[in-house]
């Protein structure tokens, strides 16, 4: 058995209800597995957003759920000493909120920031899987199934954006979504496994609008959008649609593509655009033939 | 240590909630057990790809939105009010005079006991009455700060009053002021408030929907008014079967910008423009539903000559015309008609499909209207064709009556819950949006019963105060929330609550929000959490003005609000607090009618459908009940039945509706509007035609050469009225919402790059927003989110922290209502306009203000009782809260130990 957290950020609408739910399990209120959370300034689920693209004609943001990712080999695990950061059995990242007294080498491990120092008792802190929780025989008994049991986060979550489960069994919820939906590993992550499993976390997308020549105030429907990448050759196609508007997701980072537009009795369009960031290209006033 | 778990329903939605010794551990949502119903099941069309039909089912799980989430925190917030407080300067004089109320505000509380507090207000009712009469009291309800049906506004509150007598202050629609004033008199639905029915709209948009306009329209942020976040599947499965979201809002919502296929973005205030401009486009390129508008539309013609240009004004209402007002290129317009046209199209404003921060414009009813006509022309009523924003009209069993907040039978002042009805002797009358004009002119003349559900006349009343050989009020009792950050002008309620016209004002709450700091006695109300009552989530009731709003949840629930714990400090529960004072006044009994709380709650399960379904023994057992859909349910399509002509089949409550017909004159969709040709025909704010109209606080105005931007302020999303951010220091953490910078939760407020560039604002810059109304500090965020000339900052700050407390001041709490016009948006049309708004921004660049400026007050009135008390400051940031709560359980184990 693996215990894992699915996180489909294309399915999060940044409602806050897995942040809102760890800060009321944890804030406060001590477990056997961590001290408590303090009131203010650490973030063991947070829910890390930006705004994409650079013209209000197109923009769009990304959502991150971002919680400990319980690594398969956890960089806090060895810059913790004495057994300070241990891995459960069930895959789950714990660190001992004796042992890891005074040891900030942890909070400085983790690649994506979700080690927290706090001042008061000199230690580090993080998301603990809410297994305290999932040991408990008591908690959720009064629902009698213990299927119904899970970490906060994904029990507060409303838009099946988290989903918990084993990973080793094929028919489980969390199997099926991680199997059927785009891996994104976060990039400070990259080549690590972890039994939390981010999907769908956008790279970078091109868009623009195709319109017909200015005087006309008509859009352009079903223009050919030809990209290419000018480093790796791999190319994308697309139309513009009922709006003349056009989009290509999930190219690849900081390479140059060529976009040629092209339409039925007017001149090709081309541009040249940087991945560097998401990018509106343009608005294109195609020109006759 | 075992823990106990109860259930409750808050604003934000349906919990559970745990408690282990006397304190509340942690508040989670529902989640189904093995026992619980079957969901409700929709057959229709897969998602892109997938085979060919699909089963829809909800969650087994009741989905609250995140501030319900937040509840524990609501219950030991710093900004609790602990004890009955009296204002240290207030004099009791005999008269009523000279009682320092220049002082309200500004001076602090002493520690008061319940009878010193209660011994003092019962004293100064029966002064007001002998010197005045009743009338002379008046008292006004919050916007929702708790929720069921015993302790809730409309219920005890109400009751309490109408037995004492006093003068009434009429709500308006403040969040959907246009539909309210404007739709009725296009398709009726004055019993519904202006919006339109969408039952079992849910299947219908499922199974046929193409495209959907989400016209100033944040689903995932206004959780369907009560519904907290249960409707959200929903539109992502709308989502992944291919439908095309088109939303339209200045600012580019957190709905639209997870889930837009086209965000189209106008200026402020001229959506009526681009209502026109679309209808201009179907019109001359035909593309309208002839068949349905020659059988169902009056006066259409006369209404094509208006958009074409030949009409009085002889204007056609091209796409390149409302580009120029706009700001929307006219080929996108086009293409927006033509899509919508094209295409099976539902769509709606704001909550319930008739709400929306565009309807609170100046131009707000012209919108309304319009946009209903816009409906109407692609045959609304038809499979795919309706108003419907992707957030209503779930299944449910119309058969199950329980009774909601807006429910005459479900009213504990009302029969059948209550032995005897309880009736208010005055007639008097006052008007929440101009209240403070009232009494600080002494006499103010208005339209309208602010909700006129009964017949589109109710409109057309015309109201003066003081009522003819009525007195002025003098003593004022506020219950519940604030309205400093919800009413509009909020200076003008500052200036209201100096004057020595009121003599006397009480303010009963839960926290100690902006009003309760302008009172002179403070009684210190329980959370929802510290009491029993018994509600159904998101239900207003189903023979209310806003029937069946429960079909925004995929399940329907009725809950033993069960009390989670003791009520803290010296708090008590609204109805304790009602029940004492008539009971000092002479009338306890009669109040009562001998029943307690829980009592009372037994009184709803009996008189309602619940005994029938559920014993009360078991209902209290299990605490809530879920009445399953019957599966062989029937449908009852919203429109259905006026698109096909059957008579009516839903189950709205239809006062004086002519069978098959709307309920307007005519019964038909008035393209030119018979019912205001009759009552205003000379209106010039709300034309028989609806028309798009230049605002009277709007780019066109004079002062946009002094103020350029336009400040929208929609209803929160990281708040609900004014509840949660004051509490919740864990939202000052969301970059979005606020950030926490010396002291004080600074609240975001939003502009375009350009604009921004132009003033040298970068992003997270302090900035002051300011007009001739005042000013409020912000952090800036720099987004393309915005349109141009949009500033975007939430409304409904529930954080108030005028630099100088008690005055005309600089706010640095985020209450951007001050900068709002307090001016009703006619004449007739009784309506507030707080998305109509002028305003500069400015880098600030002076010394910040530290801190905020109330918790001195709170933190001497807690440490007279106790030197150990927890300060504001340390609950905020230290151990308070844990202190609280150690000193909770150990008193709870003591008297466990001694029964």
């Amino acid at each position: 058995m693996r215990l894992g957290i699915a996180v489909n950020s294309q399915r999060c609408m940044g409602c806050w209800c897995c942040f809102t739910a760890c800060k009321d399990e944890h804030c406060g209120f001590a477990s056997k597995l961590s001290a408590a959370q303090p009131m203010m300034g650490q973030k063991w689920i947070d829910v890390r957003e930006w705004e994409r693209g650079d013209s209000s004609r197109h923009v769009k943001s990304a959502s991150v759920p971002t919680l400990c990712a319980h690594c398969k080999d956890p960089a806090c695990l060895k810059a913790g000493k004495d057994g300070a950061v241990y891995k459960r059995d069930d895959g789950l990242v714990i660190i001992d909120p004796e042992k890891s007294k005074g040891q900030k080498a942890i909070v400085d491990a983790c690649p994506i920031k979700v080690v927290f120092w706090n001042e008061e008792l000199e230690i580090p802190q993080k998301c603990t899987g809410c297994a305290e929780l999932l040991d408990d025989p008591e908690y959720l008994a009064y629902l009698g199934d213990p299927a119904l049991k899970q970490p906060r986060c994904v029990e507060a979550c409303p838009n099946q954006a988290l989903f918990f489960g084993d990973l080793d069994d094929p028919n489980s919820d969390i199997a099926k979504i991680v199997a059927s939906e785009r891996a994104t590993q976060l990039e400070p992550l990259a080549g690590q496994e972890s039994v939390v499993k981010w999907l769908n976390v956008p790279t970078i997308f091109l868009a623009g609008t195709v319109y017909q020549p200015k005087e006309l105030d008509e859009v352009l429907i079903g223009a050919k959008v030809k990209l290419k990448c000018k480093e790796t050759g791999e190319s994308w196609e697309t139309e513009t649609n009922y709006f003349g508007d056009w989009e290509v997701e999930w190219l690849p980072k900081n390479k140059t593509i060529d976009i040629v537009i092209e339409a039925d009795g007017y001149k090709a369009a081309s541009y040249t655009a940087k991945t560097d960031a998401d990018h509106y290209v343009d608005t294109t006033y195609m020109v006759r033939d | 240590m075992a823990e106990k778990v109860t259930h409750s329903i808050v604003v934000g939605g349906a919990i559970a909630i745990h408690t282990q010794d006397g304190v509340i551990r942690r508040v989670r949502p529902i989640v189904l057990d093995n026992n619980d119903p079957k969901g409700w099941v929709i057959k229709a069309r897969s998602k892109v790809g997938g085979p060919q039909d699909a089963e829809y089912t909800p969650n087994r799980k009741v989905q609250p939105a995140f501030i319900a989430l937040t509840e524990k925190n609501r219950a030991y917030a710093y900004d609790r009010i602990r004890y009955p407080m009296i204002r240290e300067d207030f004099v009791e004089t005999p008269d009523g005079k000279n009682r320092n109320t220049e002082n309200r505000g500004i001076s602090g509380y002493r520690r008061a006991s319940w009878d010193e507090a209660l011994d003092l207000v019962v004293r100064e009712i029966k002064r007001i009455q002998t010197q005045y009469g009743p009338e002379a009291i008046t008292a006004m309800t919050s916007s929702h700060h708790s929720w069921g049906n015993v302790g809730y506004k409309i219920s005890t509150f109400a009751r309490f009053f109408r037995m004492l007598g006093y003068t009434e202050v009429k709500d308006n629609p403040d969040s959907w002021e246009g539909f309210t004033w404007g739709a009725p008199h296009t398709y009726g639905y004055y019993w519904r408030l202006g919006c339109p029915e969408t039952f079992d709209l849910l299947e219908d948009g499922l199974q046929n929907v193409e495209t959907m306009i989400m016209w100033s329209h944040d689903p995932d942020t206004t959780h369907g008014g009560y519904a907290g976040n249960e409707s959200v599947m929903w539109r992502h499965w709308l989502d992944d079967m291919g439908v095309q979201f088109i939303y339209i809002d200045p600012y580019n919502n957190f709905s639209s910008i997870k889930q837009a296929d086209k965000w189209i973005a106008p200026r402020p205030g001229t959506d009526a423009a681009l209502a026109e401009a679309i209808a201009h486009v179907w019109v001359t390129e035909g593309l309208y539903d002839k068949e349905y508008i020659a059988k169902h539309a009056h006066r259409f013609e006369e209404w094509c000559d208006y958009i074409l240009g030949k009409g009085t004004d002889k204007l056609a209402k091209t796409p390149k015309w409302a580009e120029i007002e706009t700001g929307i290129p006219a080929a996108d317009i086009k293409a927006l008609a033509r899509r919508w046209a094209t295409t099976k199209t539902m769509g709606g404003s704001g909550m319930r499909a008739g709400f929306g921060g565009v309807c609170r414009t100046v131009n707000g009813t012209e919108f309304a209207r319009t946009m209903v006509l816009l409906f109407a022309m692609q045959g609304m009523g038809k499979p795919g064709q309706n108003m419907w924003g992707g957030n209503t009209g779930a299944p449910m069993d119309y058969d199950f009556w329980f009774g909601g907040y807006s429910d005459p039978l479900a009213m504990i002042w009302n029969e059948p819950i209550a032995d005897n009805v309880a009736v208010n002797p005055v007639m008097q009358k006052l008007y929440r949006p101009n209240l403070p004009d009232a009494i600080l002119d002494g006499h103010y003349e208005w339209y309208g019963e602010g909700f006129c559900g009964q017949g589109i006349d109710q409109e057309f009343t015309q109201n003066v105060y003081p009522a003819p050989g009525c007195s002025k009020v003098h003593m004022f009792w506020r219950y519940g929330g604030t309205f400093m950050g919800t009413m509009l002008d909020t200076n003008k309620w500052v200036r209201m609550y100096k004057s020595p016209e009121l003599e006397f004002v009480v303010n009963q709450d839960i926290h100690f929000h902006g009003e309760a700091r302008m009172s002179d006695v403070v009684l210190p109300a329980c959370t929802n959490l510290e009491r029993v009552d018994i509600g159904e989530l998101c239900s207003s009731g189903n023979g209310g003005y806003q029937s069946h709003s429960q079909t925004g949840c995929s399940w329907q629930v009725v809950v033993f609000q069960d009390k989670a714990i003791e009520p803290l400090w010296d708090s008590q529960s609204d109805y304790w607090i009602f029940a004492e004072t008539a009971k000092r006044l002479g009338w306890g009994e009669k109040f009562t009618e001998g029943r307690t709380e829980l009592d009372w709650c037994k009184r709803y399960w009996e008189k309602s459908d619940l005994c029938e379904r559920i014993s009360w023994e078991d209902f209290m057992k299990k605490g809530y009940y879920i009445p399953p859909v019957p599966e062989d349910r029937v449908r009852r399509y919203g429109f259905r039945w006026f698109a096909e002509e059957f008579p009516c089949d839903t189950p709205n409550h239809k006062p004086f509706q002519e069978e098959g017909k709307l309920g307007t004159f005519t019964g038909k969709w008035e393209f030119v509007s018979e019912s205001l040709q009759y009552w205003a025909p000379h209106d010039e704010v709300r034309t028989p035609i609806a028309t798009y109209k230049h605002s009277w606080e709007g780019h066109h105005a004079i002062k946009a050469k002094k103020y350029p931007l336009q400040l929208i302020s929609p209803h929160p999303r990281f708040d609900y009225h004014t509840q949660h951010n004051s509490s919740t220091p864990w939202f000052w953490e969301i970059p979005e919402n606020r950030v926490y910078i010396n002291g004080n939760p600074y609240l975001v407020a939003r502009l375009h790059p350009k604009k921004a560039e132009e003033r040298g604002i970068k992003d997270g810059d302090i900035i002051e927003l300011y007009n001739e109304r005042g000013s409020v500090l912000c952090v800036a965020v720099i987004s393309y989110r915005c349109e141009e000339n949009t500033v975007h900052a939430y409304g409904s700050s529930g954080i108030y922290n005028p630099v100088t407390p008690g005055e005309e001041s600089m706010d640095i709490g985020g209450c951007v209502n001050i900068l709002t016009p307090g001016r009703l948006i006619g004449d007739y049309v009784p309506g507030m306009a707080p998305n109509s708004t002028l305003l500069e921004v400015r880098k600030w660049e002076d010394e910040l203000p530290s801190g905020q400026f109330f918790e001195d007050k709170l933190d001497k009135v807690a440490k007279e009782g106790d030197p150990n008390a927890e300060t504001c400051i340390e609950i905020i940031e230290g151990h308070g809260f844990e202190k609280i709560q150690e000193k909770v359980r150990k008193n709870y184990l003591k008297k466990g130990a001694a029964v």
